[in-house]
């Protein structure tokens, strides 16, 4: 019995030494310097929730946190509901199935960094989507869509919708796969509509797999960075959290401890959310 | 069911799909397309018309060795950082799904929480540990943090737990030591959900940004798409070079991809169902 | 007996190797560049064989990660003896302890260099000047031709600057009238303040203390620098804007040397010609910036260090890095009075320039004034932002920063 509890430590260690040294201390001490002013070159001092109040008056973390709100609730439903879309759409038995779906999948495994290189290019003044967009009788902004307040959050948005919806339609997929196709003969038999079949079965048994989206989907919204730092430096009103974290803690003057507290009140944002869906989660009867 | 009708749906349903084929690839032809066209500005649609085609701009990635070391630095500690997981998730993994111990418990709740927590919450303290431990701007920084991942251990755990335990009895019946029945019987016998690991980590890794990035300072520690990001930020760097760039970034995931479709898309849709 | 020998010997190596030991003086330095890294490594040698009994190692940092590893380095105590810095860092590392105070070292012959109130930071000099940079106008010759303007004309004020920008811009749908920047940090706020300083605008009350950015000059070079945005301008970053300017799409853009560097290095075919930027009265106020050389507080090798600092800033080598790097303005007074200067047209702009360049205040809070600046012209730029209500906000943005 002892040898095989020591076995069972032995073979768990790598976990524990990289759950403590690289996970648990970290987000301690982050805990802790946020109530610090660290600053490299500085030193540092024990302030209290200065940090805290300093973020909740400070206009660019308060942009960047509207911004991320934006991004977060203005893709989240547009990506789920196209994913789910495209999931109906490839379902079906048909011949080529299988390359439409790695074809929609492909953006997905895609570098990010590689994918906002490509959608700089695109959004360019003069570039493709302003064509497409001068053609289609829409003005496009005379410096690019990147380069223009009024576009430049919603250009990447549209960007981050196109490339992720691939990944949540492989997902809905295998929640249609889990679906008894008894259900479906059934209603087939009861003369039920396909409009029908859809509302009062497709939907509710595929609440579980939409709200599992839902909560991956906002857990990485809310880190939005790579697309900002690749594609606008975090100007034009697009600075997100993260990049708030970086440009404070890690460019500018390097206040370790103000970007720390930054980064703790995103993760309460994110757990705060996560919970709420979870909730959601346990309820017993749809919420459709 | 009249047989024009179905003709007629059937037509529709391809056109919708070959639509949003165009689209959804469209960026990544494009990409390929600039890659290969030689010097000059290019401009939107009616760069389409010219046909010249270039591989000088490749020719210069390897001519300045602005991309050679970056490109060997991802595939090295891609293939390090996939192989530390193979063993350590399956270590892990094998020790929550056959002993039950109060730990086991504890740590299963760990691995938990840390799919949970958004990682970009530990940048600044990870960054300050990896200065203080002197491994900042190191490989050690791009390597040791990454090795085992919660994702992955669930991932093993679950197939373990479908392997019947009667395979490691007998073995053990036969006088096996209990670490060579681990890895010369059990390990074998995952070998399917090992290799779905292995291209999740691979591909993550690969397209990794924010912490390579942070987590290192000299040139010859960047992997490909921290080079790629900082690569335009240089003065005189045309979109030709930057796509070719992009592109080698690119052609491994993508030869990858097709080689092995089915497990990306099983080890996606795996994790998906098990919640 | 033969061990006490042997250790005797030893000590006796051990002592002599100190003694001829060399001290060994560590530099961080930026120029990575191919063209550039040899003469800069010629340099080291010959200061290695004038000194035989300093060793000289050089380590090359670049721009996108220069900054960051220095901090690092002194945060964590492991600065190098000697370090390049750029004008705007020298605060902040200054104001942290980290940089020694170089005045003694200096005064002999200070005289014979500019640039030194870049380097003064409360009353005490902490680097010694090495390059000077300024961005002067670059003038398209084709594109003035064609607006009606004779071959050798050049804008002067303000106000014809404007004109021509205007008829030029009106030659063409694909032509511009000038290179405007993009919200590009560290570059935007370099491109507005010639035009600032260049209409009597000031950051601060010449004690600086007060915060005066939204005087009624100050209001007026932000409505001027927008008009001259909106209705002619070229957008983009520098580099888009330097390749349009190539490209022969855009009438005037305000550079550096690099670009004459770039346009020789690349054989572009283009007539231009460089002149100072346009002011009230001509010719206007510059930007200005530069490289400095300093010496880390702690060093251990601070003599050493010294010397070799005096050795790269000596007018000859100055000359030497000068012709490899096409700069346009070393420190050194006599280096200017080089043949390869004074024979150089181009050259020569820059040098005019440098004497009528501004540098923004050596204040370790910079970063913080130059952001809310550079924010105040973003949103008068791209925003929705007046201009008067945008400089206003950045100086009270400012007095508040500065009050802390």
């Amino acid at each position: 019995m002892k040898q095989s509890r020591k076995t069972a430590l032995l073979l768990a260690s790598p976990w524990i030494l990289t759950f403590l040294i690289f996970w648990a201390i970290p987000l301690v001490h982050s805990l802790i310097i946020g109530f610090t002013d660290y600053q490299l070159l500085k030193g540092s001092e024990w302030i209290g929730l200065a940090n805290y109040k300093e973020l909740l008056s400070d206009q660019s973390f308060l942009d960047s946190l509207s911004n991320t709100f934006i991004f977060v609730l203005g893709t989240i439903p547009v990506t789920t509901i196209i994913s789910l879309g495209l999931a109906l759409l490839v379902n079906r038995n048909f011949k080529g199935r299988a390359l439409f779906r790695s074809a929609y999948f492909l953006p997905s495994i895609t570098s990010m960094v590689v994918i906002a290189l490509i959608f700089a290019n695109l959004y360019e003044r003069g570039g493709y989507v302003a064509t497409l967009a001068a053609m289609i009788g829409f003005t496009p902004p005379e410096h690019g869509f990147l380069f223009d307040s009024s576009t430049a959050l919603y250009s990447i948005m549209a960007m981050d919708v196109w490339m992720s919806v691939g990944y949540y339609m492989l997902i809905f997929l295998a929640g249609l796969k889990a679906i008894p196709d008894e259900l479906y003969e059934a209603a087939e038999i009861a003369g039920a509509s396909r409009i029908r079949q859809f509302f009062s079965i497709t939907l509710p048994l595929l609440q579980p797999v939409a709200l599992f989206i839902l909560v991956i989907n906002s857990i990485k919204s809310f880190q939005v960075f790579i697309e900002i730092f690749v594609m606008t430096s975090g100007k034009f009103e697009t600075s997100t959290i993260v990049y708030f974290i970086y440009e404070t803690g890690l460019r500018t003057d390097f206040r370790l401890g103000y970007a720390s507290a930054a980064a703790y009140l995103l993760f309460l944002i994110i757990g705060g959310f996560s919970l709420i869906q979870f909730a959601l989660m346990r309820r017993k009867q749809p919420l459709w | 069911m009249v047989g024009s009708s179905s003709l007629l749906s059937k037509l529709t349903r391809y056109t919708v799909l070959s639509l949003i084929l165009g689209v959804m690839i469209f960026p990544m032809l494009w990409m390929f397309r600039v890659s290969l066209m030689p010097a000059g500005s290019i401009s939107g649609i009616a760069s389409l018309s010219n046909l010249t085609i270039t591989f000088v701009n490749f020719a210069d990635l390897f001519a300045t060795g602005n991309m050679l070391r970056p490109l060997i630095n991802s595939v090295l500690i891609g293939v390090v950082v996939t192989l530390g997981n193979i063993f350590f998730c399956f270590m892990v993994a094998y020790s929550l799904a056959r002993f039950r111990t109060r730990l086991n418990k504890i740590l299963i709740a760990s691995v938990l929480l840390v799919v949970m927590i958004p990682a970009h919450v530990i940048i600044i303290p990870l960054y300050i540990l990896c200065v203080e431990a002197g491994i900042y701007d190191t490989y050690w920084a791009l390597i040791l943090p990454w090795l085992v991942n919660p994702i992955g251990i669930f991932l093993v755990k679950q197939y373990i737990e479908s392997v019947p335990p009667s395979l490691e009895e007998a073995a053990r019946i036969d006088g096996a030591s209990e670490l060579s029945i681990i890895f010369r019987i059990v390990m074998p016998v995952c070998k399917p959900a090992l290799a779905v690991l292995a291209i999740q980590v691979f591909f993550t890794n690969w397209n990794s940004f924010l912490f390579p990035y942070i987590l290192t300072l000299s040139d010859s520690l960047r992997t490909l798409p921290v080079a790629l990001a900082l690569f335009q930020g240089h003065q005189a760097v045309d979109w030709q070079h930057l796509m070719a760039g992009s592109s080698l970034a690119v052609l491994p995931v993508l030869a990858l991809f097709l080689f092995l479709q089915r497990h990306i898309v099983s080890g996606i849709t795996a994790g998906a169902i098990k919640q | 007996m033969s061990r006490r020998i042997a250790f005797i010997s030893l000590a006796l190596f051990l002592m002599a190797s100190t003694a001829i030991g060399q001290t060994k003086v560590t530099w961080w330095q930026f120029w990575t560049d191919p063209n550039i890294r040899p003469t800069i490594q010629a340099i080291v040698d010959e200061f290695e064989k004038q000194n035989p009994d300093i060793e000289v190692e050089l380590t090359d940092l670049t721009w996108s990660n220069g900054h960051e590893k220095i901090v690092i380095a002194f945060s964590t105590g492991r600065g190098p003896d000697v370090v390049e810095l750029g004008s705007d860092w020298i605060a902040q590392f200054a104001e942290s302890g980290h940089l020694a105070d170089l005045g003694e070292f200096v005064s002999s012959d200070s005289a014979d260099f500019q640039g030194w109130g870049m380097a003064t930071y409360n009353e005490k000099i902490y680097a010694r000047p090495w390059f000077l940079g300024t961005r002067v106008m670059y003038v398209n010759r084709t594109l003035l031709t064609r607006a009606g303007y004779d071959n050798d004309f050049v804008p002067y004020t303000l106000d014809h600057f404007k004109e021509v920008a205007y008829k030029i811009d009106s030659l063409s749908n694909k032509i511009y009238g000038f290179g405007s920047n993009t919200a590009e940090k560290h570059r935007l706020y370099k491109k507005f303040l010639p035009f600032f300083w260049s209409m009597d605008a000031q950051l601060f009350t010449d004690d600086g203390k007060y915060c005066i950015i939204s005087s009624v000059q100050a209001v007026d070079a932000l409505i001027y620098y927008k008009e001259l945005h909106d209705s002619t301008g070229y957008v983009g970053t520098q580099r888009q804007i330097e390749d349009a300017f190539l490209d022969g799409k855009i009438g005037f853009v305000q550079s550096g040397d690099w670009l004459l560097k770039r346009i020789e290095l690349e054989k572009r075919n283009i007539d231009f010609v460089i002149t100072n930027v346009p002011g009230l009265k001509y010719p206007g106020y510059s930007f200005k910036g530069g490289e400095f050389l300093a010496v880390n507080a702690n060093s251990e090798n601070k003599v050493a260090a010294k010397k070799l600092i005096r050795f790269i800033t000596s007018p000859e080598n100055q000359i030497k890095f000068c012709k490899a790097n096409y700069s346009a303005n070393p420190s050194s007074k006599e280096a200017q009075k080089d043949p390869y200067f004074a024979e150089n047209e181009n050259l020569q702009a820059f040098i005019r320039q440098i004497r009528l360049a501004v540098h923004p205040p050596v204040d370790p809070d910079w970063v913080h004034i130059e952001n809310i600046i550079e924010e105040a012209i973003e949103d008068a730029l791209f925003g929705q932002g007046l201009p008067a209500t945008a400089l206003r906000d950045a100086q009270i943005k400012i007095t508040n920063l500065k009050k802390k």
